[in-house]
């Protein structure tokens, strides 16, 4: 039915529902990703919701260079979060490491390990980049419909997610970040 | 009951939000995007050492050298420039190839999809040699620029 | 011809009005009112007015988790029953006159009213995970502490009354007790619908969302539902029991929309005035400072029985 898809591809973009992950970040860009939903930037006005589950979330914001510890995390979270989604890699952290380049405690730049849709570079970025990054990440997303993201992972990633399917609580989460 | 004022206070003194996709006037100071002016620039490298996240890269080839920067891995610190400044300033001259505009970086769909790169060439410095002094009574003879200068 | 009288208007009353067909976009409004009052509060935006729609069609076109065995099953059975609970309670108010309804339908709203957050308690247990029993235990606590109250209140103005029948009950004279009712119940609502001070349940950067964590796509659209529906049940009882006896029934159902939009505005005020309480506070709350009046009002309520 093509206008249940129009209706459905329109409120995919008009209602985004973030889920803020830190894998390992200085909370410089986590302060500025709260920051946008302040009533100078509001983010709400575009829809956006920060929502407290991956399991309720469209969109992956993610920040901090990935340490070795939150790699398991950033899988487990990944397969999580339901449906079509869509990643924002917020600050230069997640994009290229940054200042952290070739430190032993790193596992990479995140599109290692679970595809990119938008980088939002900064250090911190702006809120109002910030917003901007979530606003072409919702078109991304409402245009990709129900087809699921070309990925080119690495061997480590695609063992991972042959695991079996993971429907066990967020525990896991907890565990990792303490 | 303060809190009630200030509710209703804000209720009827309007929003103070921009709309998206307004995008407020960065502050004077601000530290973004680092500029390159290839016309100004000596090919000393000083910034590619300063740089602390690697953003800057420098390959040096005859007569030419290539200055690559990666906004993605930038971290706006200024050192670069700062460096830059100094050493213009040591060498005399009052302007210096690199600043900071005052532009956040944009957002980008592809991994190092910002980084850009200038092929420039190296300028003649250095001065033409010229013939030492036939008399020996002059004492030291003058140190050579062609030779004694350090490059 | 009596029978099919009989059988179609409680239809419309649960389908059309106050039904589902008013049902669900008045609580798709009420949701955006209570968000763009607390965002105009607090000096931003706010959502555009469709926003609660899109959100629900957007849950609609994502996938859910699989869920297996008996415990998969209650997981996806918890909204479907919160929904019906919420509908039914909506449908059974008396908000036109002449209506219809039975003897006793107060208590069957009552615990339609119930039914939501009991499920929500169940939902939380059944996901079996730390976050939902967290969750659970919160909106348990939560709920024994504010129902007291609630049942109390609305006991006492049923019984000053000598009726148990919602129509009737709408259909009298103001009374200094029906007003006492009338001011617990608006005390128990932030508890009932979730709203600051006494959001417990829903801290979602606290505790993951709490009892929802595990739900995700068409089972978090029929949640979002099911509270939209709780406001108007909820909003709507009150606005029933405030409002004066009013025989066109096109007025009537503009002071009951009316009412009810200021109820939820002033839900609205209250809830960006205040911040969360903890659990023990709440609880504090509710029986030491309320409970006081609650007793009060039901025991008057008996003593003026018994006179009469």
């Amino acid at each position: 039915m093509n206008l249940w898809n129009k209706l459905m591809c329109y409120s995919r973009r008009h209602s985004p529902w973030l889920f803020h992950m830190n894998s390992g970040s200085c909370n410089g860009c986590d302060i500025e990703l709260v920051a946008s939903l302040t009533p100078r930037y509001d983010a709400e006005q575009l829809g956006v919701r920060l929502e407290g589950s991956p399991r309720h979330a469209d969109i992956l914001c993610i920040t901090g260079p990935v340490t070795h510890n939150a790699v398991k995390a950033i899988h487990t979270v990944y397969d999580q979060v339901l449906g079509p989604k869509a990643v924002v890699a917020i600050g230069s952290c997640p994009a290229t490491t940054n200042v952290f380049i070739d430190s032993r405690t790193l596992d990479g730049p995140l599109n290692k390990h679970i595809p990119v849709d938008v980088f939002v570079p900064g250090c911190p970025p702006r809120p109002d980049a910030i917003i901007q990054g979530v606003a072409k990440a919702a078109e991304i997303l409402a245009a990709r419909g129900n087809n699921p993201p070309s990925t080119e992972l690495s061997i480590a990633a695609i063992s991972a997610a042959e695991a079996p399917a993971d429907n066990s609580p967020l525990v896991r989460i907890q565990e990792v970040q303490s | 009951m303060n809190i009630l004022s200030m509710l209703w206070k804000n209720l009827w003194g309007g929003n103070r939000t921009m709309l998206f996709p307004a995008r407020p006037t960065v502050s004077k100071g601000y530290r973004g995007l680092v500029k390159f002016d290839p016309e100004l620039c000596s090919g000393c490298a000083i910034c590619k050492f300063r740089c602390t996240a690697r953003a800057i890269e420098f390959k040096a080839a005859k007569g030419e050298f290539t200055w690559s920067y990666d906004p993605g891995q930038c971290t706006f610190c200024g050192r670069c420039v700062e460096g830059c400044a100094e050493h213009a300033l040591k060498e005399g001259h009052t302007e210096h190839a690199l600043s900071q505009e005052s532009a956040p970086p944009p957002i980008y769909l592809h991994s190092g999809e910002l980084k850009h790169a200038y092929t420039v060439k190296r300028k003649t410095t250095v001065k033409p040699a010229v013939k030492p002094d036939a008399s020996p009574a002059v004492g030291a003879p003058a140190p050579n620029p062609a030779t004694g200068g350090t490059q | 011809m009596n029978w099919i009288h009989g059988l179609v208007t409680p239809l419309a009353r649960l389908l059309i009005f106050p039904g589902l067909l008013f049902a669900v976009p008045a609580a798709w409004f009420f949701l955006w009112v209570e968000r763009k009052a607390v965002a105009l509060m607090q000096g931003r935006v706010g959502p555009p007015f469709m926003q609660p729609f899109f959100d629900f069609i957007k849950l609609l076109g994502k996938s859910t988790p699989p869920r297996s065995g008996v415990g998969g099953l209650l997981m996806r059975a918890w909204p479907l029953i919160a929904v019906s609970a919420a509908a039914g309670a909506v449908g059974l108010l008396p908000v036109l006159p002449s209506s219809g309804g039975f003897e006793g339908d107060l208590i069957l709203l009552l615990a339609l009213l119930e039914l939501p957050s009991m499920c929500i308690i169940a939902a939380g247990f059944s996901s079996r995970s730390i976050f939902g029993e967290i969750g659970s235990a919160r909106e348990a606590v939560l709920s024994v502490a504010y129902n007291v109250v609630f049942l109390l209140a609305i006991v006492s103005i049923a019984a000053s009354q000598h009726t148990f029948r919602l129509e009737s009950l709408a259909a009298l004279p103001a009374s200094p007790m029906r007003w006492l009712g009338v001011l617990a119940l608006l005390v128990c609502l932030p508890a009932k619908l979730h709203l600051n001070p006494f959001s417990l349940p829903n801290a979602e950067q606290e505790i993951y969302s709490g009892p929802m964590v595990e739900y995700a796509g068409p089972e978090l659209a029929m949640w979002e539902l099911s509270h939209g529906l709780e406001w108007v049940a909820a909003t709507g009882l009150v606005a029933t029991l405030a409002a004066p006896y009013i025989t066109l029934w096109w007025l009537a159902a503009l002071v009951f929309v009316g009412l009810m939009f200021a109820i939820v505005l002033a839900l609205s005020t209250l809830a960006s005035a205040t911040a969360r309480l903890a659990i023990d506070t709440t609880v504090r709350f509710y029986w030491q400072c309320t409970l006081i009046f609650a007793v009060l009002a039901v025991s008057s309520a008996l003593f003026m029985r018994l006179r009469s």
